[in-house]
């Protein structure tokens, strides 16, 4: 009957231990299941040549910069800026796969706001994205040996991009 | 001039770390101080944090951003009721608010005159023990006054999807509940160490547990009506972690105020009510910082902080590990032997108390089952609202039974067959009603059938027992805030089950100029525009609402980028009727032919919202007919 007493003290001390364990557990590391894994495999037409882009075009021992956009999608206005700027000031070769298009208006769109892109897939249907597990557009992907290294749903902003992606590429 | 504030704030702060030491002397037998009386030195421990807070909201309000924590979370160019909310819309700041509300507590009970002395000495010290160790945390962890020697132009903002009203007084009102709790907690620990858990304590404790109760109560609907309406997800409580953590202390509430009664009452349950009590801070306690820390991860959580979880985990370590064990030693001394009658009203309360522990535990482990799982396997999972709704479902079902009787059961002893005579219009009415309802909408389900029944019988008795109609006037009795609430709980669960039962969803691929269907809604989608605001771009759709050729309203479903930072939120446009609410979100366009559009038909939201009302009223209303009793017997 005694022991009945301290049961409340027990579950409290149990907790918290199991809270101290849980609380140096990062848990956004495991925010996407692809993360660590092979980029999967794909071949799609290219927007601004007649060639096609693959999976492979994606290998290469140095980082890069995978970008999912789409004319009609607010935010990848916003965030081609942000990729202007990485183009430009560093040594990065960024690829882009233009999601659910209409090739004129992807077309309009690359040439009034600038080309960051090394190439353009043509997603038309959307099959190869959903393969790369997207959500929405914009998404990006940091892709090293053919692993996907980490990925960034919405937009990019300065923050993303000197935190996150710029460490990445510098570091790697 | 900002160092200046710099060092006001923060010599304010340490002025409150002083007074706390100085009221906490009578927990160490230091009795030789007398220079100022006790309510005075909660005084200055009161308005040494009321004056920092009101420089923080200064410091929000003029935009300087020489504060670390005005640049991070504000915006010159943000309206001033969400500078204001801005304040509280972060971590160092929300902490303020949690100790300005605490050494409030604090102050007021430092006022009261309901319990001896000696009673009040101690009950302070312990609270002013509390204010110490969030104070010191405060300074040294999460100092709100911290200065960058940079000239900002601007600040980071502040979350756009946090920018509404109703969230702005959100959080003052959750924590007035939780840290009504602290309180609660201090009597508790008083009441142990001195061995006086009787009457008395449950005399002086009782206005304090329902005010804090109803606050709770009050915040946690105001959070859930926010998700309701702003995050579009159609529906108003997701099993969320953070709604977990603010809906077990509720629990364990509810079950203490039931408690508290019995102890006023009848001088018994004893250990039950000092359980509870530490129980329910530890979960507010809980439900406030670890959701902060990093430990639990959920859209909510805005500040993810190893090492603040770290001091906050062991400080919490430290408050309970002690409280329980005094607990464990003392309760011997304080259970008072009582034999009560099986049929009486203690048996009834005590059944639900373990049904809203086995609650409790069961949305515990659904809230911990993650964790653990992420914890040892490294596997990230979510537990649904599937599991909750089946686990929970069967013991509501006994709730709501037990929730009828106990009320008709009396204090001494009670004849089951008598009541069952008592409530016999009632109970036929009640049958009857149900019956036909349940012909008319082809109602087949077991458990939908008998929560609508149970529901039902409860309004009617919790009604009929708070009110004395005579032939000319309605008479309020004593107990009418308790049937109040009762009555409440009984309209909120009759609203649940026909809400779960009766709500329709359909998502479309609309164009402009069609007109879409939902049950007998017609949807008439109009126009599409693209607008450029201030700090954010959207995109918003034109609908009209008609019902069998009744134009009923128009809705403008939004969705918004906002820039800075950049965040994309989808604003939800609802016609309320007094039936169901019709509402439409916008889904972020995939494509550009067609909008995705969600419609959804909420029937008896509003029902719902009534009774959480009612069951806040009915905590308001006992406090309230509390202090006249109170007065009254004074007088006598």
């Amino acid at each position: 009957m005694k022991l009945i007493k301290f049961l409340p003290l027990i579950i409290i001390v149990v907790v918290c231990i199991f809270f101290f364990f849980s609380l140096n557990n990062d848990t956004t590391k495991l925010s996407s299941p692809l993360v660590g894994k092979e980029v999967p495999e794909f071949s799609v037409d290219r927007l601004l040549s007649n060639e096609t882009m693959t999976n492979k075009d994606l290998i290469s021992d140095r980082p890069i910069i995978l970008n999912i956009w789409s004319s009609w999608c607010i935010p990848c206005r916003a965030e081609h800026d942000v990729l202007m700027v990485l183009s430009e000031l560093y040594d990065v070769d960024i690829y882009g796969l233009n999601y659910k298009d209409n090739e004129v208006e992807a077309k309009k769109f690359i040439e009034g706001l600038g080309n960051p892109f090394k190439k353009i897939g043509v997603d038309t249907s959307g099959r190869s994205a959903i393969d790369l597990g997207v959500y929405g557009v914009p998404e990006t992907f940091v892709i090293r040996n053919g692993i996907i290294m980490y990925k960034h749903i919405g937009p990019i902003h300065m923050n993303e991009l000197d935190e996150k992606i710029l460490p990445m590429i510098k570091g790697l | 001039m900002s160092l200046a504030i710099n060092y006001i704030a923060n010599s304010l702060l340490i002025l409150c770390l002083v007074t706390s030491i100085i009221q906490s002397r009578f927990l160490f037998r230091i009795q030789n101080y007398n220079l100022l009386s006790l309510s005075q030195i909660s005084a200055i421990q009161f308005l040494s944090i009321l004056v920092s807070f009101v420089i923080l909201i200064f410091l929000f309000i003029t935009s300087d951003f020489n504060f670390d924590l005005v640049y991070f979370h504000s915006h010159s160019e943000k309206p001033l009721i969400y500078k204001l909310s801005g304040v509280w819309g972060n971590h160092e700041g929300s902490m303020l608010l949690w100790i300005l509300i605490l050494v409030l507590f604090n102050f007021l009970f430092s006022l009261s005159r309901s319990s001896s002395q000696k009673f009040k000495e101690i009950t302070v010290a312990v609270q002013s023990l509390m204010i110490f160790g969030f104070v010191l945390f405060l300074l040294v962890l999460s100092n709100p006054f911290n200065i960058n020697n940079e000239n900002f132009n601007d600040g980071l903002g502040l979350n756009p999807i946090l920018q509404d009203p109703l969230l702005a007084i959100h959080p003052p009102i959750l924590y007035i509940g939780y840290v009504g709790f602290s309180l609660i907690f201090s009597l508790s620990i008083t009441g142990l160490l001195t061995s006086e858990v009787d009457k008395k304590w449950a005399t002086i404790a009782k206005p304090w547990v329902f005010a804090a109760w109803s606050f709770l109560t009050a915040g946690i609907a105001l959070g859930s009506y926010w998700a309701y309406y702003e995050l579009g997800w159609g529906g108003y409580w997701f099993w969320d972690p953070v709604e977990n953590a603010s809906l077990m202390p509720w629990l364990s509430a509810t079950a203490l105020i039931h408690c508290v009664v019995v102890l006023q009452r009848k001088n018994t349950m004893q250990s039950w009510t000092m359980v509870l009590a530490i129980l329910t801070f530890s979960l507010s306690l809980a439900g406030t910082f670890l959701v902060r820390s990093g430990v639990l991860n959920s859209v909510h959580t805005f500040a993810s902080d190893p090492g603040r979880g770290l001091f906050i985990l062991i400080f919490l370590f430290i408050i309970l590990s002690s409280s329980f064990l005094l607990f464990a030693l003392k309760s011997e001394k304080i259970d008072k032997p009582f034999s009560h009658n099986i049929s009486s009203r203690n048996t009834g309360i005590m059944v639900n108390n373990w049904l809203l522990i086995s609650i409790l535990i069961v949305v515990f482990l659904g809230t911990m089952y993650p964790l653990a799982t992420d914890l040892l396997y490294n596997q990230s999972l979510t537990v649904g609202p599937q599991y909750y709704a089946m686990s929970i479902t069967p013991i509501i079902i006994l709730f709501l039974f037990f929730m009828i009787l106990s009320p008709q059961l009396s204090w001494g002893e009670s004849k089951l067959l008598k009541i069952l005579n008592e409530m016999r219009y009632i109970l036929v009415s009640c049958l009857t009603i149900t019956f036909l309802t349940t012909l008319y909408y082809d109602l087949f389900n077991i458990t939908e059938i008998l929560i609508i029944l149970l529901s039902l019988i409860l309004i009617m008795s919790s009604l009929s027992s708070g009110l004395n109609f005579k032939s000319t006037k309605v008479i309020v009795k004593s107990n009418f805030g308790q049937s109040m609430a009762h009555a409440g709980f009984g309209i909120f669960m009759l609203a649940v089950v026909s809400n779960a039962v009766y709500s329709q969803e359909k998502i479309y691929d609309a164009k402009v100029g069609s007109k879409l269907q939902l049950d007998e809604y017609i949807f008439d989608f109009k126009n599409i525009e693209q607008e450029e605001k201030v700090n954010f771009n959207s995109i918003k759709a034109y609908l009209s609402l008609s019902k069998s050729g009744k134009d009923l309203g128009e809705f403008t479903p939004e969705i918004r980028f906002y820039s800075d930072p950049p965040t994309i939120t989808s604003e939800t446009s609802i016609i309320h009727q007094f039936f169901s609410d019709v509402y439409v979100v916008m889904n972020v366009p995939q494509n550009q032919e067609s909008i995705s559009l969600r419609l959804h038909i909420k029937p008896f939201m509003n029902i719902l919202w009534l009774g959480v009302v009612m069951i806040i009223l009915g905590g308001i209303i006992t406090v309230i007919l509390n202090r006249n009793n109170y007065r009254e017997n004074e007088i006598n």
